[in-house]
């Protein structure tokens, strides 16, 4: 009975943290880059009531035995790579990857941190930032007289000077991919850390191999929530965490009746 | 204790164990590939009773005495990660643990940094015929129903699909399955879905009304005990009064 008691608690709180995924995805539906969770759930250990194969008489064996079930755990809430739609900003530093890759940038702490997010600008020294001030690695100077910035789909980044037609490159722009995007690390502002799991950083040029992706310039990934289907995970596990409450008032019921039962 | 009580008290005891089946099964409504567990009654025949003088029935209670996984289908929901997989009919996912190879349902896997195809907590999938998968990140990647993995063109492998007989293999926990000794592995006969994942088979209205039953059985189990125990009171203090 404490067994139903503590298998529903534990339903309870595998869909609290359901719902703290779902709010957490909900909130970044228009954050450029953001890429939704998933939480994952598994079930619990299981006791052996009567072990399967045990003897029920002289000669006959329990063909299954009895096993109770212990509730539930979430097990892992995963980062879905899926790509979010784009929208058109017309802005020349906003810029998408069209495929699995990702901007490098170095944070004030020195170390590369990745993301999907590209509205970059430019800061008092002319170089690609992102809106948090950390450069864009390779660093991309631009100079304040520059006209008409130009960023090719391989990454390679030029403009023209006033007077001038002839264009001038200012460095290329390239990509970071991982095995396992799903195993990074989010350290929040849209960036990401390597881990083990995620295996480390491979960098390459836009469309220099498969898979990496190109750069589309004047566009910006949006957030990959589907509000939708978010809305649908939330009554789902809404009314999970009601069947669950049920539970526990059954097996307390239950209790104050073996209670009463000596008047 | 008389007759009444006892197997009254088995009853009792009986629904309580149905009521944690249940919520273990509610609590995992959520869980990915879970299967939901039901009771089994059976009867209690004691060996040691004396059977009954006119009847020679032996002494019975009911009691569960197993209880057996619905393996039924659950419902499909497509997530649009090529690392989702589901399988469509009969069929176990084989993975290698750190204890051994286990089973699994939970079709929710990951390449690993080196390239390996793993379940969420990094066991490496086996390949048909041992083995593990290898995928390369940077390209994708399709499983055909009978699970060749096919990338770039290629085939670089065959997810392995295993059947047991019902009843042979038993629930683990983190959603494996572990054979029991001496389980015969069967062909698999279902087709796997890339992209899906497989909910869990717990039905919401279904339960809700088990625990309805559940309590109500129990309800009228604790009235029956209740009425033994007035037999008795009055047996003790009415029967035995003596009149003065």
């Amino acid at each position: 009975m404490i067994r139903a008691l503590y298998s529903a608690a534990s339903g309870m709180t595998a869909q609290q943290l359901n719902i703290d995924n779902i709010a957490n995805n909900l909130a970044n539906a228009n954050t450029a880059g953001y890429k939704s969770r998933r939480a994952q759930f598994q079930d619990l250990l299981y006791q052996n009531m009567v072990a399967p194969g045990s003897s029920a008489g002289q000669s006959t064996v329990v063909p299954t035995g009895l096993q109770l079930g212990l509730g539930t755990r979430a097990s892992s809430n995963e980062i879905v790579f899926q790509q979010g739609d784009f929208s058109a900003t017309s802005n020349p530093l906003d810029l998408v990857i069209q495929g699995r890759g990702f901007f490098q940038i170095k944070q004030a702490s020195g170390q590369t941190a990745y993301t999907r997010a590209g509205g970059f600008h430019l800061d008092n020294t002319g170089s690609l930032v992102t809106s948090d001030g950390d450069q864009l690695q390779p660093q991309i100077t631009i100079p304040p007289t520059a006209q008409a910035i130009n960023i090719a789909t391989d990454g390679t980044v030029s403009y023209t000077l006033p007077g001038q037609i002839q264009a001038q490159n200012a460095g290329q722009i390239t990509l970071a991919n991982f095995q396992n995007p799903a195993g990074l690390n989010s350290l929040g502002r849209s960036l990401y850390l390597p881990t083990d799991a995620s295996g480390d950083a491979t960098v390459g040029t836009p469309g220099g191999s498969e898979g990496i992706g190109t750069l589309q310039q004047g566009y910006l990934e949006q957030s990959n929530v589907s509000v939708v289907d978010e809305f649908i995970n939330m009554i789902t596990s809404q009314r999970a965490y009601e069947a669950n409450s049920k539970v526990v008032k059954a097996a307390d019921d239950m209790y104050s009746q073996v209670n009463n039962l000596t008047r | 204790m008389d007759a009444i009580s006892i197997s009254a008290a088995s009853g009792m005891k009986a629904r309580m164990e149905s009521l944690e089946l249940l919520a273990n099964n509610l609590a995992n409504v959520e869980t990915g590939g879970y299967k939901a567990d039901r009771e089994f009654y059976s009867l209690y025949t004691s060996l040691d009773a004396s059977p009954d003088a006119q009847t020679g029935d032996r002494a019975t209670l009911p009691v569960i005495e197993s209880h057996w996984t619905d393996l039924a289908q659950g419902d499909f929901r497509a997530t649009g990660n090529p690392l989702d997989f589901a399988i469509d009919g009969d069929g176990l996912f084989a993975v290698e643990t750190p204890r051994g190879t286990r089973y699994t349902r939970n079709g929710n896997f990951r390449i690993s940094s080196t390239g390996v195809l793993t379940t969420s907590d990094g066991s490496a999938v086996r390949a048909k015929g041992g083995g593990q998968i290898h995928v390369a990140a940077d390209a994708p990647f399709e499983v055909k129903p009978d699970g060749t993995v096919r990338q770039g063109g290629q085939n670089t492998g065959q997810l392995e699909l295993v059947g047991f007989a019902p009843g042979s293999i038993n629930k683990e926990g983190s959603n494996y399955w572990n054979p029991l000794a001496g389980a015969a592995r069967q062909p698999a006969k279902g087709s796997l879905l890339q992209g899906k994942l497989e909910s869990s088979n717990v039905g919401g209205p279904e339960s809700a009304v088990r625990l309805v039953a559940i309590l109500r059985q129990f309800e009228m189990l604790q009235k029956a005990m209740s009425i033994g125990n007035d037999l008795n009171k009055r047996a003790i203090d009415e029967v035995a009064r003596v009149q003065s």
